[in-house]
């Protein structure tokens, strides 16, 4: 049985090349569907990345109760000062806690492409740094301490106008120069301006801060200690969540949405190009009907036949897949966008692809499957007859 | 018109063939309407937008200006009318049930004409300082009605007394605004403002701005933000026309959605072309016959066109109308106050849509159909 499969198949494939170009349609087909799937899901991945890899899952954040996120957040300085006393974070050699209050402002900037945004500035205390083992500066030098300059992310300089080292940043109390570029190994943070929090504070007339990062103590527990500890404390109204699981839940709506789109975009588009394969198939079956056939006179049995289509269409399938891959990776992997405040690239993973393969193989077995039905019920002296 | 049975004998040579075509041809085209649609929905809000209008915002961090500052706005040269809204951001029972309710000072309603609010709503508004008129697509949210009332925790907008939450009366429904996509909540300035600790009173987010000259208003945003660039609150401001752009989120979606038409129509035309040149191949013989009867190259070359361009069209008005069905059921699958856009079947997307599916048509029957045209008659007669 298997070398009847192996033979009607091996037998198949020499003959495609004279089906060369109806064949193509089941390529091509599965080739734009695929490349619009991927590209499509790799905003999504690209997304998700930047927001998890700035999610360390050793540290911790506290927002206040109530609001989505660190930027609509709002904590004192009494606020803040109670929550670094709280237990479970970690404690330098000195005795003082690897914690910091940051503070976000909003600035207006110009896209590259010339739209007017806001770019989120955050400021850093003394240990926003050690708070964060990613940070790098690439180019320049960091902020000093008290002098009004900022430092820009790399991704941020990529997208938005007048960012080089010596561009100024104008703020309510004057010119701040661009001192530095910093890279947080590609995370949402590469996309802002930092400043020293303090100095920040102080020109934009803001008391408040936004949040509190704060380095989680060594040993299993230290999160829930914390977490108690500032759930119990009644002058707080606070939420105090793992980084890794803030930016989860940070990044899930715009990722559900953005991946939605693709797999109802991505969907419409493999019923497309299923009604193609079947087309195709009907047809290929048809055009080697007396092939099929004689095949079957001098004894090959029903199943291999059907093979021998299913399997057709599945080469064709996933070479589409691969062209449609390799479009994908080529036009998107690695290319910058933005989405509102955030700066990312997007990302054509090996899982992506694989889905992409996953999607061809179903359209391929589904768009063989009738045909090779019909092959396999091939009336054989009918067929033997036809011209 | 008398060439229609020939037309259609060819298309029906191999039914199965035709309807597979047609049935591809339609999907793509229902994609290509959604798409399209969602582009034309995109470009109707821009095009809704008034161009004597412009928007004033703190340009560092939100925590608004003083009112006083609409005065000042408005004795600048080129300025008619200023009016300004505060917000309370919040949550009803849940902090995922996130909601905005905007309070509006009374000027908003003549500066917003083109808002669905209805005189009567407005003085109720007006009237009822805890009062909200909200749209449907809130009140489906919601599950409110005239008359209900609707508390929101709002833990940034404490009350003189640390109170935190606030109840609104609903005062009606009234129809949503496009651009507002997840709905909206309108109440009434001085609610929000009396309520507040003394120190936050008398504080605006947003200035709306009317310019007496509309082919001036970026100007006239300059203006405003230069006039305020050295004081105690700076601002920025942006046209509505700008501020209307879908391209702002700084992703292009309607360039995405263009992209993926394009890719479906290049999937069709590989699919029809194929077909056609297929169709033709095997009836060459007969399209030789044809020409020895005295049909002229035109007139066959009309037919392969026209037996590309059936399926294409049907396949495109059945696809387009699937996409306006699809658009119509879509605000009753998702859970109301999503926000996403849904797409509009303008005239326009059914014109871009018989455009395609003519050019698709075309591009298909072009080769087979020249092939027809050179072919040596005797020699395709005798099937060689």
């Amino acid at each position: 049985m298997l070398r009847q499969i192996a033979a009607v198949t091996l037998l198949n494939f020499k003959s495609l090349p004279n089906r060369l170009w109806p064949s193509l349609v089941i390529v091509v087909g599965m080739a734009c569907v695929i490349a619009v799937l991927i590209s499509m899901l790799s905003l999504t991945t690209g997304y998700v990345e930047s927001e998890m890899k700035a999610g360390d899952p050793g540290r911790a954040i506290v927002i206040a109760d109530g609001v989505e996120n660190e930027n609509a957040s709002s904590l004192t300085r009494d606020q803040a000062n109670m929550i670094m006393d709280a237990p479970g974070i970690k404690k330098d050699a000195d005795g003082s806690v690897v914690a910091e209050s940051e503070v976000m402002v909003g600035a207006p900037v110009t896209r590259k492409t010339g739209i007017r945004t806001y770019l989120l500035i955050r400021g850093f205390g003394s240990k926003g740094v050690e708070l964060r083992p990613e940070f790098k500066i690439i180019a320049g030098r960091m902020f000093h301490p008290g002098a009004q300059e900022m430092i820009i992310g790399k991704a941020g300089q990529d997208q938005f106008a007048g960012m080089a080292i010596g561009d100024k940043i104008i703020l309510p109390n004057g010119q701040w120069p661009i001192v530095g570029v910093f890279s947080t190994n590609g995370d949402i943070l590469e996309g802002e301006l930092l400043a020293d929090r303090d100095t920040l504070m102080a020109a934009v007339k803001r008391t408040a801060f936004n949040s509190v990062l704060a380095r989680l103590a060594p040993g299993p527990g230290a999160m829930e200690l914390l977490k108690n500890a500032l759930t119990g404390n009644p002058a707080l109204s606070v939420i105090a969540e793992r980084h890794s699981t803030y930016y989860e839940h940070f990044s899930a709506p715009n990722a559900i949405l953005f991946s939605a789109v693709a797999y109802v975009v991505g969907g419409i588009m493999a019923l497309g190009a299923l009604f193609g394969a079947l087309n195709t198939m009907y047809a290929a079956v048809s055009a080697r009907s007396r092939e099929i056939a004689t095949l079957r006179a001098i004894g090959f049995g029903a199943l291999p036949v059907a093979v021998s289509v299913v399997t057709e269409s599945l080469l064709l399938a996933l070479s589409g897949a691969l062209i449609g891959s390799a479009i994908a990776w080529l036009l998107f992997n690695g290319s910058q966008k933005a989405y509102f405040n955030n700066v990312f690239d997007l990302k054509v993973t090996p899982g992506l692809i694989g889905l992409g393969f996953a999607w061809a193989l179903a359209v391929a077995l589904l768009g063989g499957l009738l045909p090779s039905i019909r092959a396999a019920r091939l009336p054989i002296v009918d067929a033997l007859r036809a011209t | 018109m008398k060439y229609i049975p020939l037309i259609m004998a060819g298309i029906w040579r191999k039914p199965a063939r035709a309807i597979l075509t047609m049935l591809s041809v339609m999907i793509a085209f229902t994609l290509f309407g959604l798409t399209i649609g969602m582009n034309a929905t995109f470009d109707k809000v821009e095009q809704n937008a008034h161009n004597d209008r412009l928007y004033t915002n703190p340009r560092f961090s939100n925590n608004g200006m003083p009112v006083a500052i609409a005065g000042q706005i408005e004795k600048l040269p080129g300025v008619t009318r200023v009016a300004y809204e505060s917000f309370i951001a919040g949550y009803h029972q849940d902090p995922k049930n996130r909601v905005f309710v905007a309070l509006l000072n009374p000027d908003v309603r003549k500066l917003m004409p083109d808002w669905p609010l209805t005189p009567a709503q407005w003085d109720k508004i007006a009237q009822n300082r805890d009062g909200v008129v909200i749209s449907k697509i809130q009140a489906l949210q919601w599950k409110l009605k005239p008359g209900d009332t609707f508390t929101i925790v709002a833990p940034l907008f404490a009350k003189a007394d640390g109170s935190t939450s606030w109840t609104f009366q609903v005062l009606d429904v009234a129809d949503d605004i496009a651009y507002m996509s997840a709905g909206y909540m309108m109440g009434n300035f001085d609610y929000l403002d009396k309520a507040r600790p003394a120190a936050s009173q008398g504080r605006a987010n947003q200035f709306f701005v009317q310019a007496s000259d509309p082919t001036r208003t970026a100007d006239i945003a300059q203006l405003i933000d230069t006039n305020f660039a050295n004081s105690a609150n700076p601002t920025q401001s942006i046209t509505e026309k700008a501020a209307f752009d879908v391209s702002n989120s700084g992703l292009d979606i309607a360039a995405v959605d263009r992209d993926i038409a394009l890719a479906g129509m290049f999937m069709v035309l590989f699919l029809t072309a194929n077909g056609i040149a297929r169709s033709v191949r095997e009836r060459f013989a007969e399209f030789a016959m044809l020409k020895t009867l005295g049909y002229s190259d035109m007139t066959v070359m009309a037919l392969v066109f026209w037996e590309a361009a059936l399926p294409c069209v049907t396949g495109a008005i059945l696809g387009v109308g699937l996409a306006s069905g699809i658009s119509a059921i879509l605000p009753h699958l998702f859970p109301p106050g999503g926000g996403v856009p849904l797409p509009t079947m303008t005239g326009i997307v059914f014109v871009w849509a018989g455009l395609s599916a003519a050019l698709v048509a075309l591009a298909s029957s072009a080769l087979p159909a020249l092939r027809l045209r050179q072919m040596d008659i005797a020699t395709a007669l005798s099937g060689r």
